[in-house]
């Protein structure tokens, strides 16, 4: 019996082409903009998600703990971790690398050159929490740090801004009149998330921006200090025994609150990917605006061919056709439009998020979503916007259908 | 020929309830028998209850008061479901605008009754041809009704009403949308099914259709005025309402 009457449906849409595909246009633009712009969420979450993991996603920062005043959490609280503690750290088990940071900003000179660049005052581990390479020449090491050595590995920018074409390993670059000597530079990093040069720094010895650049009472403390973990699934594990460790060297007793804070890059990216989230889910409910009109246009579409088919209905009626039957075939007919539609406007929406996202340069993910989304829109407006003509044809008094003119 | 009354109607009576509160008493204890293999013409002047009468007949309409057995099925307390089941497989319908669906098959039209039987589409289309044999339109079942006359748009619909072997066909005014020779031709294929033993009830007001009817029954003012031998009828055999 379905079969038959999903038949008699098919022959009915299909009768009038022009006009079933008029309807089916408000669906299908309405589904195609959702998967669009579920698409378009996905890949903006895929490419920061991305741009975080090149960063490197098992990196733990460590800073002082953010100081509460009444309930308000505020800035952060003075230095509480030392270049020992960071030491310390990197024996702790699962961990692949540790270091810390010092900053300053400069002006650089080299000869006639200079140029504005921040200035890191960190340890040979630095590299490895960065995820980047030297390009040319060595890092310095850890007995440079120990022996506090104006060396300088510097990023691409600054070869580009003050070397030119010139070889700058083993030249002397001068930092607040201090001579530094370049020993090697790291590889091209590119842009960061928002656009910013990642590129424009200068490494130099913890110990030596200490003692020449930027001096402090508390030399030891460092503002920043992050631990790489072996892998991204040991990230708890390592944070739960940097805390252990950091309490115990604190001399922290119980109930006393840290005086740092540990958080895990994977805690920022869980975040951008749910701000990635709700991006989409907005966009898909604005596209989906257009599918209540779509479906209005369905409703109209099939209140208009009920009264057209009235002398129809009528016919069927007195051939024996049951009135559930009737009913049936008419919620089939915008069922049929709805899902035809949808599926046209889920191919589309795919075919063209992925070409703009080749024209653009991005990876654009074909969402299993949108296919859940689309599939089951396109039976709820089908039965929403079929029901109310279907049950108007079936309350049809047969008489009074075989009169209709 | 045997004689089993396939139609039995006792003191049957219409009224149409109006919005506003009014209401028309249409038909009037009307009481008759039809049986078998027997060819009815239903006549009357126009407004005097003719159609109300074959809607009740062809189980569309209820009647208000009184009993209507059709073929031993007391359609009285019958629900919608049932009533469309009996139209079904019962009766078979002519319609005076012969009702065709222009954007489907000739066969597709004639075998539409089957689809509501749960009939296999094999079986309907091998159906729908052996009806067009019988009305004379084989050859044509590919094609869309908008391409062939009215008459033989209504060989079509009689097809239709004949496809599902039903115990009974109603045809309320078949020739009135056809010319007089094309009315002829219809009439006689009436005939002709009659013969076959097919029991034919019409409703007309012309003479010349009435005439191959072999009873007749008059209504006036919802009333039955005659009921006899067609050739048998005048004016002054009438009983008043
Ligand atoms: N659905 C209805 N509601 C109210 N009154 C109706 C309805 N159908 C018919 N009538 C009235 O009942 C009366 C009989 O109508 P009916 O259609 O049965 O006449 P008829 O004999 O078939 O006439 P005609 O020869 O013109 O077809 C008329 O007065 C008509 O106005
Ligand atoms: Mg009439």
């Amino acid at each position: 019996m379905l079969k038959a009457i999903l038949k008699e449906a098919w022959i009915s849409i299909t009768s009038y082409k022009l006009r079933t595909f008029l309807t089916m246009l408000g669906i299908l633009i309405g589904v195609a903009a959702v998967v669009m712009m579920v698409s378009a969420g996905q890949a903006v979450q895929l490419h920061i998600t991305k741009s975080f993991s090149s960063m490197g996603s098992n990196r733990i920062f460590i800073s002082p703990a953010e100081l509460v005043t009444g309930g308000v959490r505020g800035a952060r609280g003075l230095p509480s971790v030392t270049v020992d503690d960071v030491k310390a750290l990197k024996e702790l088990k699962g961990v692949k690398a540790a270091s810390y940071e010092g900053r300053t900003a400069v002006q650089v000179v080299y000869g006639s050159n200079n140029y504005g660049t921040s200035v890191y005052g960190t340890n040979p581990d630095i590299l490895e929490v960065n995820n980047s390479e030297i390009e040319d020449g060595v890092m310095f090491t850890q007995k440079d740090v120990k022996s506090a050595r104006p060396y300088a590995v510097i990023g691409q920018t600054m070869v580009n801004e003050l070397f030119g074409l010139q070889n700058p390993i083993g030249k002397t670059i001068r930092l607040k009149g201090q001579p530094f000597k370049v020993i090697g530079t790291v590889k091209e990093q590119g842009d960061g998330l928002f656009g910013n040069d990642m590129d424009n720094f200068i490494y130099i010895p913890y110990t030596t921006l200490r003692q020449r650049l930027a001096g402090s009472d508390r030399p030891q403390y460092v503002n920043m200090a992050y631990v790489v973990a072996k892998s991204e699934q040991e990230i708890d594990a390592v944070s739960k025994r940097i805390e252990y460790l950091l309490r115990a060297r604190h001399r922290l007793k119980e109930g006393e609150k840290n005086d740092f804070q540990i958080r895990p890059m994977t805690d920022f990216i869980n975040k951008v990917r749910n701000v990635g989230f709700v991006l989409s889910m907005l966009l898909a409910v604005i596209a989906s605006i257009s599918l209540i009109v779509g479906s209005i246009g369905i409703m109209n579409m099939m209140l208009v061919s009920v009264t057209e088919r009235t002398r129809e209905i009528g016919t069927r009626k007195a051939l024996g056709a049951p009135n559930n039957w009737i009913m049936t075939q008419f919620l089939a007919e915008s069922i049929l439009i709805s899902f035809i539609g949808s599926f046209i406007g889920m191919i589309l929406g795919i075919i063209i998020s992925q070409l703009a996202g080749t024209i653009l340069g991005y990876e654009v993910p074909i969402s299993i979503w949108a296919v859940v989304v689309s599939v089951s829109v396109a039976i709820i407006v089908g039965i929403v916007s079929g029901l109310m003509p279907a049950l108007k044809a079936m309350r049809l008094n047969p008489i009074d259908a075989l009169r209709y003119q | 020929m045997r004689k089993t009354p396939v139609i039995e109607v006792k003191n049957l009576y219409k009224t149409y309830f109006m919005e506003g509160g009014n209401s028309q008493l249409v038909l009037k204890n009307i009481n008759f028998k039809i049986n078998e293999g027997e060819f009815v013409a239903i006549m009357g002047p126009s407004g005097s209850g003719k159609s109300t009468l074959m809607n009740i007949l062809g189980c569309l309409d209820k009647p208000t008061k009184g009993s209507y057995v059709l073929d031993g099925y007391d359609i009285e307390n019958k629900n919608d479901i049932e009533l469309a089941k009996i139209r079904g497989q019962k009766i078979g319908f002519v319609f005076q605008n012969f009702n065709l669906m222009m954007k489907r098959t000739i066969a597709d039209n004639v075998s539409l009754p089957l689809v509501y039987q749960n009939i296999k589409e094999k079986e309907r289309y091998k159906r729908a041809l052996q009806m067009l044999k019988k009305v004379g339109l084989l050859g044509y079942q590919k094609r869309p009704p908008s391409q062939i006359s009215g008459g033989m748009q209504q060989r079509v619909a009689i097809a239709r009403a004949l496809v599902n072997n039903p115990s009974i066909i109603f045809a309320d005014e078949p020739t009135g949308n056809l010319d007089s020779k094309t009315s002829d031709e219809i009439m006689e294929l009436f005939t002709e099914l009659n013969k076959q033993g097919i029991t034919i009830v019409l409703v007309t007001h012309e003479d010349d259709v009435a005439n191959y009817a072999t009873r007749m029954i008059k209504i006036s003012d919802g009333c039955k005025v005659y009921d006899g031998l067609r050739k048998d009828y005048s004016k002054e055999k009438e009983t008043k309402c």
